[in-house]
């Protein structure tokens, strides 16, 4: 065998087929002219070696990798050859060289296996041909029945004669937008012609070939390969060339038109915060080196990003915050929530067991922090802000019954109310925090409809 | 002169895995969304194009993977993310990338499971799921951090490893590092020198006996041909011999199987990351890795204001097992307890055997991470 692909001259060789070797499947199976005329359609292409890729799976058409020793072979598991190859052709025509061709090589039950891979790979229109070897049955574990076999087939499993119809490969392929398309018998004169169309074609493209598994559907269905015809028929499934048109781009022409043209340089490492040097001594200021807060509403208020703005302003005061954000799996209803910790010290433990301030704004808000128990958690000095609509289940020494989403509006009732503790308690200088809430928001005067500040300091 | 500007991000961990894979050279990625894990996949979504490489979104797990390890075999390096159900789903293919000896990194980043779970629910119960997943029981080697900081510099190491050895690599994380947003200091990130799987090219065919899966010694990688490239690929998942031929028991195909897991082992001193907090008169051992380890860490640090002492240990490399490590650190320990938030203490099953004559304690719980005080409890 020559290792060298690039050594090999396809002219004078005539042939991608290793040389004398035997086929591997019984007298009369359709898998040995199948690969016979693949390797007539490669001919007549010219490929060079190294540009092609044959990816087989599972089954007895899986055995074709060593019969073409002049092209890069990968076998795979069952019904995943195409997904594999997908990700070839994908890589080599974005990334690498663009000359690849890559062919599947799949049987009746590695396709079904492997449906949604071929689905795929035809919506995406990427460069590959899948080769579909329909002998109707599951030839190399002993002949039993697959999602191809036709009405009435007798097999190992099917002993009465099969009930469940056969799938139309074709039509799901069509249906996926694939724009080549062919059903061949395997003794059609131009099935070499079609295999070339299949291969040449520039995006997903797919052959299904009808056959008889000489060993296990012929004598037990009286079956002849003229009768290969009459079955497709009878199951209306049309043969020949189905589709055929170039109306879609090929993968990769697209992706790189959308993303490489005018592509951003990407800087990993730009747009730091640089902290502020006067760091906050939070021990002497709290007692506690890290204090945790807990802010609680409805989805689509804005919770989340006024928490992700306290974390911001902290940040540049060089104070070290984790943000934990929580809403239910639909995430645009109920509630949502963030756990915040400002701390002058690294944050080992992101949890926050024992909060120091809790805002809450909204009656989702509220049902979640009793759902997940946090009053249970709460101490007589917590700090709790919330919506004078509210009815919180818990008094401590430091409540703020405030207007919030009257005076700030629903989408900025949580970060009226952060401004509000971020007032009371001053953890790092507020400018920081104000420029951020005027950058998003404009003119800091008149984001709430009311002097919400002054309703505390002058308390 | 040492930089001590401080270069802050709020980052969380999935986004430092995405910068991570692509500082280490990653080209492609196929994702499917699912929580906790999605995050990576969106950085890769919006990074990747940025340096030439290709992010894809797949029609399920299943596909995810098998596109990840065709780009390999191409010769791009490749990655993947997902959590506990989507796991499920690749390990068939996992097995593929083993047998093929195809460079791969997986990020799990955990949920509660089992099935669907709890999807926004964090856990560390994949501690064997994530390791034990192959039919013949190969080491895939499994990397922990516990931080969006050690997200980037572990990730960095999971393609090294995983392209040195030519195998799958397991990027371990959990919901708690993936989704938590905090403060990041990149003047203190580690930038790892990078490394590349070892190619094999045409000129060198002449003097070299190259074989597809070829290596002299069993604990040896073989060298590389992409699939594309001028030198002929006969790549398969079923046993083979040397040339990449089906085959089902002879020795040179025994031996092959067997170098598949001696690669492993012949490198597993190297393998090993941890990360080692001592406290001088201490008769306690916490080993912990994930955020577990971070709240050990909390409990070592409360403790320094108490008459009770623990050192700590967190594990990065959980497979192979760093065994040796593990019975070094723990000599001198009368009491040795394992941190970890699943039900049974996975990962203390698998070394309590390592600690003969020492008490062994373990935290565990489900539904809610470990609190420092359940840990303090125990010491």
């Amino acid at each position: 065998m020559e290792k060298l692909l690039s050594n090999i001259d396809i002219n004078t060789e005539c042939t991608y087929m290793t040389k004398g070797v035997q086929m591997p499947f019984c007298k009369g199976c359709g898998h040995s002219h199948i690969l016979r005329k693949l390797d007539e359609a490669l001919v007549k292409l010219k490929l060079n070696p190294e540009d092609v890729c044959l990816v087989t799976d599972i089954g007895c058409i899986g055995l074709a990798d060593y019969l073409f020793d002049k092209v890069h072979t990968v076998h795979t598991t069952h019904g995943r050859s195409t997904a594999f190859a997908t990700g070839i052709a994908l890589a080599d025509k974005v990334l690498a060289s663009k000359k690849l061709k890559t062919i599947v090589l799949i049987g009746d039950g590695g396709a079904m296996i492997g449906l949604l891979h071929i689905v795929n790979a035809a919506l995406l229109n990427t460069d590959v041909t899948v080769i579909v070897a329909d002998n109707f049955l599951f030839g190399m574990t002993g002949g039993q029945q697959s999602s191809f076999s036709p009405i009435d087939f007798i097999t190992q499993t099917s002993p009465l004669g099969n009930i469940i119809p056969p799938l139309d490969l074709c039509k799901v392929a069509v249906s996926s937008k694939a724009q080549f398309v062919a059903r061949k018998i395997s003794t059609d004169k131009d099935l070499v012609n079609t295999i070339v169309e299949a291969i040449n074609y520039n995006g997903f493209s797919l052959v299904e070939i009808l056959e008889l598994c000489t060993e296990y559907a012929v004598e037990k269905n009286k079956l002849k390969g003229t009768d290969l015809v009459k079955i497709a028929e009878n199951h209306e499934h049309q043969l020949g060339i189905i589709e055929n048109k170039q109306e879609r781009k090929e993968f990769s022409t697209a992706y790189i038109e959308k993303f490489f043209k005018d592509r951003l340089e990407l800087n990993l490492f730009s747009n730091f915060i640089t902290p502020d040097e006067n760091l906050v001594d939070f021990k002497s200021k709290f007692g506690t080196e890290q204090i945790g807060i807990i802010i609680s509403g409805s989805a689509g208020e804005k919770v989340q990003s006024s928490a992700a703005m306290l974390c911001q302003a902290a940040a540049q005061a060089g104070l070290f915050t984790t943000q934990k954000n929580d809403n239910p799996v639909t995430q645009g209803s109920g509630f949502s929530l963030s756990e915040v910790i400002l701390s002058s010290n690294e944050i080992y433990y992101t949890g926050v067991d024992a909060p120091f301030a809790l805002v809450i704004v909204s009656n989702d808000g509220l049902k979640e922090l009793i759902s997940q128990a946090v009053f249970d958690r709460v101490n007589e000095d917590t700090i709790i802000i919330y919506d004078e609509s509210l009815d919180i289940p818990i008094q401590t020494n430091k409540m703020y019954p405030l207007p919030l989403r009257k005076i700030c509006g629903p989408d900025k009732a949580a970060l009226g109310g952060i401004d509000v503790l971020l007032n009371l308690i001053e953890p790092f200088p507020l400018n920081n925090f104000y420029k951020l809430i005027e950058k998003r928001f404009g003119d800091y005067s008149k984001i709430y409809k009311a002097d919400l500040i002054g309703m505390i300091t002058n308390n | 002169m040492i930089d001590t500007v401080k270069k802050i991000k709020l980052r969380n961990g999935n986004q430092m895995i995405a910068e991570g894979a692509i500082y280490a050279g990653c080209k492609f990625f196929a994702g499917y969304p699912i929580t906790p894990a999605s995050g990576i996949y969106k950085g890769m979504i919006d990074m990747l194009p940025q340096v030439g490489g290709l992010a894809i979104p797949s029609p399920d797990e299943i596909s995810a993977i098998a596109y990840c390890v065709g780009a390999s075999m191409r010769g791009f390096k490749s990655m993947t993310a997902t959590s506990g159900p989507g796991w499920s789903l690749m390990i068939e293919t996992v097995q593929y990338a083993l047998i093929t000896e195809t460079p791969i990194v997986i990020a799990i980043v955990q949920r509660l499971g089992p099935a669907t779970g709890g999807a926004t629910q964090g856990a560390q119960g994949d501690i064997l799921f994530s390791e034990f997943i192959t039919s013949g029981g190969y080491t895939i080697p499994v990397l922990y951090p516990t931080n969006p900081k050690e997200c980037f510099e572990l990730t960095v190491k999971a393609f090294n490893w995983s392209e040195k050895l030519r195998t799958p690599v397991v990027l371990l994380s959990d919901k708690e590092i993936g989704m938590t947003t905090e403060t990041v200091d990149y003047s203190g990130l580690e930038f790892l020198p990078i490394e590349n799987r070892k190619t094999i090219e045409p000129d060198e065919l002449i003097d070299k006996d190259w074989k597809m899966y070829g290596f002299d010694n069993l604990g040896d990688v073989p060298l590389f041909a992409p699939v594309g490239g001028k030198i002929k690929v006969t790549a398969t998942g079923s046993a083979h011999n040397k040339e990449g031929e089906l085959k089902k028991n002879d020795p040179e195909t025994i031996s092959i199987l067997k170098h598949l897991e001696e690669k492993i082992q012949a490198h597993r001193d190297e393998l090993v990351e941890y990360k080692f907090y001592e406290e001088e008169n201490a008769q306690t051992l916490i080993i912990s890795f994930g955020i577990t380890g971070r709240t050990s860490l909390e409990v070592f640090r409360r403790l320094k204001d108490s008459n009770k002492k623990a050192s700590v240990l967190i594990i990065h490399s959980l497979f192979p097992i760093p065994k040796k490590l593990l019975k070094d650190v723990s000599q001198r320990y009368k009491k040795i307890i394992v941190a970890e938030e699943n039900m049974n203490g996975q990962y203390r099953m698998l070394i309590e055997n390592l600690f003969e004559g020492k008490e062994i304690i373990g935290v565990n719980k489900i539904g809610s991470m470990i609190t420092p005080q359940e840990i303090l409890e125990k010491i």
